[in-house]
């Protein structure tokens, strides 16, 4: 068996643009699912009663469809109904935060719901309004106990951006594959971004980890 | 409106209105009778115990009188006036009254003098060096000084519950409500919390406590309310309680706690 | 816009075909990574230091890159590792196998360390032999922690199925792609592919949560 790491170093430009594509659609998407999320988890929540209902049917059925098919489907079914054509990137874009979005929701929810009653009752006897104990001493709270699971969140999110190579957006995943594709050095080329992927995404979970060591007391009440 | 009875005279501040007065209040869960028609008073700068056995609703009635819990029967009057019910003039109550938590409830997120200025900078809207001086005077008033930079997690449950009651002060109420603010504590760290409840009693604090702690009640009360069943059983002062008690639910339930004067 | 919902009812036949590779590649998935996810957790737990690395090493690796990319490389780069030519089930089924076995052995080793010898120790205190503390104490114990987890990875697994169409594994998402490009019926039949996967999907989810609540341990 004889290497040939030529490709990847002939194009390494190419693909570490691919690279930042990569992670500008991850970040793009964290920020957006995470306010998102948020949003649906209040509306779940403290919203009436329909709205719950729709909140909580949109969360479940996230998690039931796969996001290559929210991807395909936001692509190319959606501009056959709304003459709307998308970029690759923007849909891709958009459909990861609505499936993601929904599994933030969950995550704030269990966040929220796991701060004691007491420290609402605390809030309240200072006299605060509601919203003031949400945004002061709930929430804040409920962020620190997220940090682990906004850590994988992360990690989910830039392992399905590569799904966005389906669609045809430039990232890393699909820049590996027209690379391998034209050199027919699939091993080479697959092999490297493999870990490209691994030195990213390990060492992201590890120090979201660290964090939290390092700040989790100030959310146990 | 202050309708001194035989009973009161001889009260602290017994002819002028009292800070909170309790008349007929009832309160129920689904079928259960959490309070029955409790009627009693707390007069100014008095520090009233409240004590009973496990279940008796001493917690209860300590909670509707900040609107933590909603009576279902009779009325709540505060400084003379019925307790209001619309949302923000309840509000404006209970920053007028100070509550302490068995479990301290100390905000985990803020540091030990954020948590105590936190209910005068989001209510009271004073300026935060305001807030700041009158949280350090109330720090050393409760012998924490040092641990101002602290967060709650690095202290010790007696610190902590001292962090309660400083944070409780900060917006200078005018009765103190404490629901047994030392049962979940070591027992060696009791006597802190005890003492600095004493010093606020001695500066004429208002005070209204749920205790298990009789030898305190005893020194410290200036008058006691025994509860049973969600009824008050008897009320004096504390040398008629603790040395000649009226009623024999209350001989048993202090002979119960092993109290013999 | 002109919809012809017929379409579907045409390739219904081919849809629940692909349907039923889904759920096939599903369940043979399961059963490779669940025994693959004891063995990896078991060396985890061992003493033998060359285990451990080497298991860490491998949970670490699968579960921190993207699953395309895995059965990508499976498809290109499996072949020539081994020799053989594998048919596109049998290669997303290796790269869906490695990928849950890594994320199972997580699952079966805090399991495991969920729980304390003190746990084992009473059942000895009480006369118990070693099997009956296993099996009265211990699995069932471990069975809280581990059985939720292992259902929610089933219903991730379920739809990570979707990814092997890259390689042309004749699965639902892969079926429907090809009727799109056959009939360019684009609406209509991406429009069916996410509904079957929702009707498949959606009681499955609300099965796992209903494992958790009646058996997960809440802290
Ligand atoms: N939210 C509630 N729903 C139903 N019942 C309640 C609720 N809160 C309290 N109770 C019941 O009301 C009764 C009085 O409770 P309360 O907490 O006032 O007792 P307590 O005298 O403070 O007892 P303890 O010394 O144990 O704190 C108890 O029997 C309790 O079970
Ligand atoms: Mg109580």
């Amino acid at each position: 068996m004889d290497f040939d790491f030529s490709p990847v170093t002939d194009n390494w430009r190419y693909l570490a643009t691919g690279l930042g594509i990569t992670l500008l659609l991850s970040i793009l998407t964290v920020v957006c699912s995470l306010i998102a999320g948020t949003l649906i988890a209040l509306g779940r929540m403290y919203g009436p009663t329909w709205l719950q209902k729709i909140l909580t049917f949109y969360i479940d059925s996230q998690r039931a469809i796969p996001v290559l098919v929210v991807l395909v489907w936001i692509y190319f079914a959606l501009p056959v109904l709304t003459g709307v054509n998308f970029p690759p990137f923007w849909a891709a874009l958009l459909a990861l935060t609505l499936h993601i979005s929904a599994y933030v929701a969950e995550i704030v929810r269990a966040g929220i719901s796991s701060v004691r009653n007491g420290q609402t009752q605390a809030g309240l006897v200072l006299g605060m309004s509601p919203r003031q104990v949400l945004t002061k001493i709930i929430l804040p709270q409920a962020i620190i106990r997220m940090l682990p699971s906004i850590g994988s969140i992360i990690s989910i999110t830039i392992k399905d951006t590569a799904i966005a190579a389906v669609i045809a957006v430039p990232e890393l995943m699909k820049r590996a594959e027209t690379v391998s594709g034209q050199t027919f050095r699939p091993m080479e080329v697959f092999t490297t971004i493999m870990v490209v992927y691994f030195l990213v995404l390990f060492p992201t979970t590890r120090l979201i980890d660290r964090l939290y060591d390092r700040v989790s007391y100030r959310g146990r009440s | 409106m202050s309708n001194v009875t035989e009973a009161d005279f001889g009260r602290k501040n017994a002819s002028s209105t009292p800070v909170v007065e309790y008349r007929d209040v009832r309160k129920q869960y689904g079928n259960f009778t959490a309070l029955d028609g409790v009627s009693a008073r707390v007069n100014r700068g008095e520090v009233l115990c409240l004590i009973g056995p496990s279940g008796s609703g001493k917690s209860t009635l300590l909670r509707t009188t900040n609107a933590l819990e909603v009576i279902d029967g009779g009325q709540l009057y505060f400084d003379g006036h019925p307790l209001p019910s619309s949302k923000a003039e309840i509000r404006k109550v209970r920053q007028r009254m100070g509550m302490v938590f068995q479990s301290f409830e100390l905000f985990p997120h803020k540091t030990v003098l954020e948590n105590i200025t936190i209910g005068p900078l989001t209510v009271l809207g004073i300026s935060e060096a305001e807030a700041n001086a009158r949280a350090r005077v109330l720090l050393e008033k409760v012998g924490l000084t040092d641990k101002a930079d602290r967060y709650p997690a690095n202290l010790s449950g007696g610190q902590q519950q001292r962090v309660a009651i400083a944070r409780a002060l900060a917006m200078e109420p005018e009765v103190m409500l404490f629901d047994e603010p030392t049962s979940a504590l070591d027992p060696e760290t009791i006597g802190e919390v005890l003492n600095v409840m004493k010093r606020l009693a001695d500066e004429g604090m208002t005070m209204v406590v749920v205790t298990h702690e009789m030898s305190f009640a005893r020194r410290v009360a200036d008058w006691v309310v025994v509860f049973d069943h969600g009824k008050i059983v008897e009320q004096g002062p504390p040398a008629q309680i603790f040395d000649a008690p009226r009623e024999d639910r209350t001989r048993n339930f202090l002979s119960h706690l092993g109290w013999n004067g | 816009m002109n919809l012809d919902w017929s379409v579907v009812w045409q390739f219904s036949g081919t849809l629940a075909k692909g349907a039923g590779i889904t759920i096939l590649l599903t369940i043979a998935t399961m059963a490779v990574a669940v025994p693959g996810g004891i063995v990896l957790a078991l060396m985890r737990l061992s003493p033998n230091r060359v285990l451990n690395w080497m298991a860490l090493c491998f949970v670490e690796f699968f579960r921190n890159i993207p699953l395309i990319l895995l059965v990508y490389w499976s498809f290109y780069v499996l072949p020539v590792l081994s020799g053989l030519t594998l048919p596109p089930f049998t290669t997303g089924l290796v790269a869906l196998a490695l990928n849950v076995s890594a994320y199972n052995s997580e699952t079966f080793r805090a399991g495991i360390n969920s729980i304390r010898k003190g746990q084992s120790e009473a059942g000895l205190a009480l006369g118990m032999s070693h099997i009956e503390v296993m099996r009265k104490i211990v699995l069932p114990q471990a069975a809280r922690r581990v059985l939720p987890v292992l259902a929610s990875t089933w219903v991730s697994l379920f739809k990570d199925t979707s990814l092997v169409s890259v390689i042309a594994v004749g699965e639902l998402a892969h079926t429907a792609l090809e009727i799109r490009s056959q009939t360019f019926r684009i609406l209509e039949i991406l429009t069916a592919m996410a509904v079957i996967y929702w009707v498949l999907g959606y009681p499955q989810a609300k099965l796992a949560d209903w494992i958790y609540r009646k058996w997960g341990v809440k802290e």
